[in-house]
């Protein structure tokens, strides 16, 4: 549009200006389309077939989707799931607001501590696991060393009991993510109207008044990120899991994620794979569309 | 928010604040203390904390029987590879969307943004399926390319909040004194874009470079990086703790230095900008 109203043809250069920005813009459309959306449609399309090793385009309709909910694993990783992923997101949470609130006090050092509380979220949990294993296992971690200590009835051997090894993962996902938590918590708290507190305390407001009827109400945007951030990472969760407990004892701490990769290489069950592949994207999109929809009518 | 807090209540924070720091690092330091130590030394009950024999023979040995430079390397290049590539396409996408946005603008970066939250399994099979049909399993380059397109949203989306930071009245400032296209770019936008971009690649990396779900699922021999390695040696090794966590630690060095300088970025890639 730029030249084209003051006479004369639009030149080479500036039809280029204009086309430019679409032009350039393409390939990346292209590549999230092609490779995230056609691709998830492949792996939707996948579940509706009698694939098995290899893929196979018989329809089957419902069946994998029927067969994948009388599966007990299957039953195991969704109730892991849910077990993991409440109280990992209401730990984090709690934590985060907990360590934001200490660390908006003032304190010294604070963007030195600041890093440290994120580190864990920077390293691969792949590796950071290898060292909560060695302080979970009962023979040589937390168990021995208080045993040692003379503490001799002392026990603490989580990891290696079915019903309790869920929730070890909940500790090392807490430790790894309540940091990162804590800096979406402290961006909030630094947004708050100072002035608004300052009349409140003229006005003789207790500090936890302060904190329950003003502060946290105002972190209610940060509370929604914590929540879809946290809720996607924990159905995502993976590497976690294949680290710490790799899906044992048994079946124990088996996560939809595990159950998926476990199904299809293991067992080559591609179709029931795929299912529970799709009830996965399903759940995470039921969290993130009406999160998306809302920042979007706020933003427009 | 701010309010004021009496010297002693100070001091009381500040003390809980670096004893939690401590806490939430400790597994970490320990990890890397036990690297030192011998393989008596590391599982002694009751444990020891530094006045132990500090020795490299973890390391070498480590770097004798699973050659951990070829890991190294393979993660170097995946994760360099990935980001470098990613970048590339990305700088123009953004570039189009910050400057030039029209009214999908914010429709089509949310779309993007979104695909990032969607699991990995979701497009496992495709991705699996194409790598067997091309033979191209195990092998880093397929591995550079597949982790540029799982980032490649975070890393438009990244350079575009970076890219509407730079002011536009300066852009049209050179467009009014005739600056043609190319001189805009490389002379205006450029030096302006190069924190955010610098930015964005060091996130990139670092995401990259911890990427578990692919390299463990896609790679054998050839291909597997440090998160691989690190996968092999916790099962069959897994009562030698000094060497595992020598191997720990040497795939951690990297981001422990890197992790420091990126933290901002870390929390605004993370959060998909919800903190910035």
């Amino acid at each position: 549009m730029s030249m084209t109203d003051m006479g004369g043809r639009p030149g080479f250069a500036d039809r280029l200006r204009d086309a430019l920005p679409k032009l350039v813009l393409s390939p990346s459309v292209a590549i999230v389309a092609i490779f995230v959306y056609g691709f998830i449609f492949f792996t939707l399309y996948l579940s509706f077939t009698d694939s098995r090793i290899l893929p196979s385009f018989g329809w089957v309709g419902w069946q994998n989707y029927e067969n994948l909910f009388r599966i007990r694993a299957w039953d195991t990783a969704v109730t892991n799931l849910i077990i993991f992923g409440s109280l990992y997101i209401i730990i984090c949470c709690a934590l985060g607001l907990l360590l934001a609130i200490l660390l908006d006090q003032k304190i010294r050092a604070e963007g030195f501590i600041r890093t440290i509380y994120l580190y864990p979220m920077a390293l691969s949990f792949i590796v950071t696991g290898v060292a909560w294993k060695w302080f979970l296992d009962p023979g040589i971690g937390l168990e021995a060393v208080v045993q040692g200590w003379g503490w001799e009835s002392f026990e603490f051997n989580w990891i290696k009991d079915g019903d309790m090894a869920i929730y070890t993962i909940v500790i090392a996902a807490v430790w790894q993510t309540s940091g990162f938590v804590m800096a979406m918590f402290l961006a909030g708290l630094r947004g708050i109207d100072s002035e608004m507190l300052k009349a409140a305390q003229i006005d003789g407001a207790s500090t936890l008044a302060l904190y329950r009827r003003i502060v946290i109400p105002q972190l209610r945007p940060a509370f929604m990120s914590a929540f879809v951030v946290l809720a996607h990472m924990a159905i995502k969760s993976y590497d976690l899991v294949i680290a710490l407990t790799n899906g044992g004892p048994g079946t124990a701490t088996e996560v939809p994620a595990t159950f998926m990769y476990s199904y299809t290489f293991t067992r080559n069950q591609m179709g029931i794979g795929a299912a529970s592949a799709v009830i996965m994207l399903m759940t995470i999109a039921a969290i993130i569309v009406p999160y998306l929809w809302s920042e979007l009518r706020e933003k427009k | 928010m701010a309010r004021a807090v009496t010297p002693q209540r100070k001091i009381a924070n500040t003390a809980i604040a670096w004893a939690i720091g401590f806490l939430i690092f400790f597994p970490i330091l320990w990890t890397i203390l036990t690297s030192f130590k011998t393989e008596a030394q590391a599982i002694a009950s009751p444990p020891i904390f530094l006045n132990f024999d500090w020795t490299l023979e973890n390391y070498a040995i480590v770097q004798e029987r699973s050659d951990y430079m070829r890991f190294l390397w393979n993660s170097v290049i995946i994760a360099g590879g990935s980001t470098v590539l990613g970048i590339i396409i990305a700088v123009p996408a953004a570039w189009s969307m910050a400057f030039v946005p029209s009214k999908r603008t914010k429709d089509i970066l949310l779309w993007m943004l979104s695909t990032k939250m969607l699991p990995a399994v979701g497009v496992l099979y495709p991705i699996y399926l194409l790598c067997i049909q091309l033979g191209v399993l195990d092998n880093r380059a397929a591995l550079v390319v597949i982790l540029m397109l799982i980032n490649l949203p975070i890393i438009v989306w990244m350079l575009y909040t970076y890219f509407r930071e730079i002011p536009v009245d300066i852009l049209e400032a050179a467009r009014m004194d005739g600056a043609s296209l190319k001189e805009e770019l490389l002379y205006i936008l450029t030096p302006m874009a190069v924190p955010g971009i610098a930015s964005t690649l060091l996130l990139n990396f670092i995401l990259a470079w911890n990427e578990a779900f692919w390299t463990l699922n896609l790679t054998a021999v050839d291909a597997a990086p440090l998160t691989a390695f690190i996968a092999s040696y916790s099962s069959p090794e897994g009562l030698f703790f000094a060497k595992l966590s020598a191997a720990s630690t040497m795939a951690i060095a990297p981001i422990l230095i890197l992790g420091w300088f990126s933290q901002k970025q870390l929390v605004r890639g993370l959060t998909f900008g919800a903190v910035k």
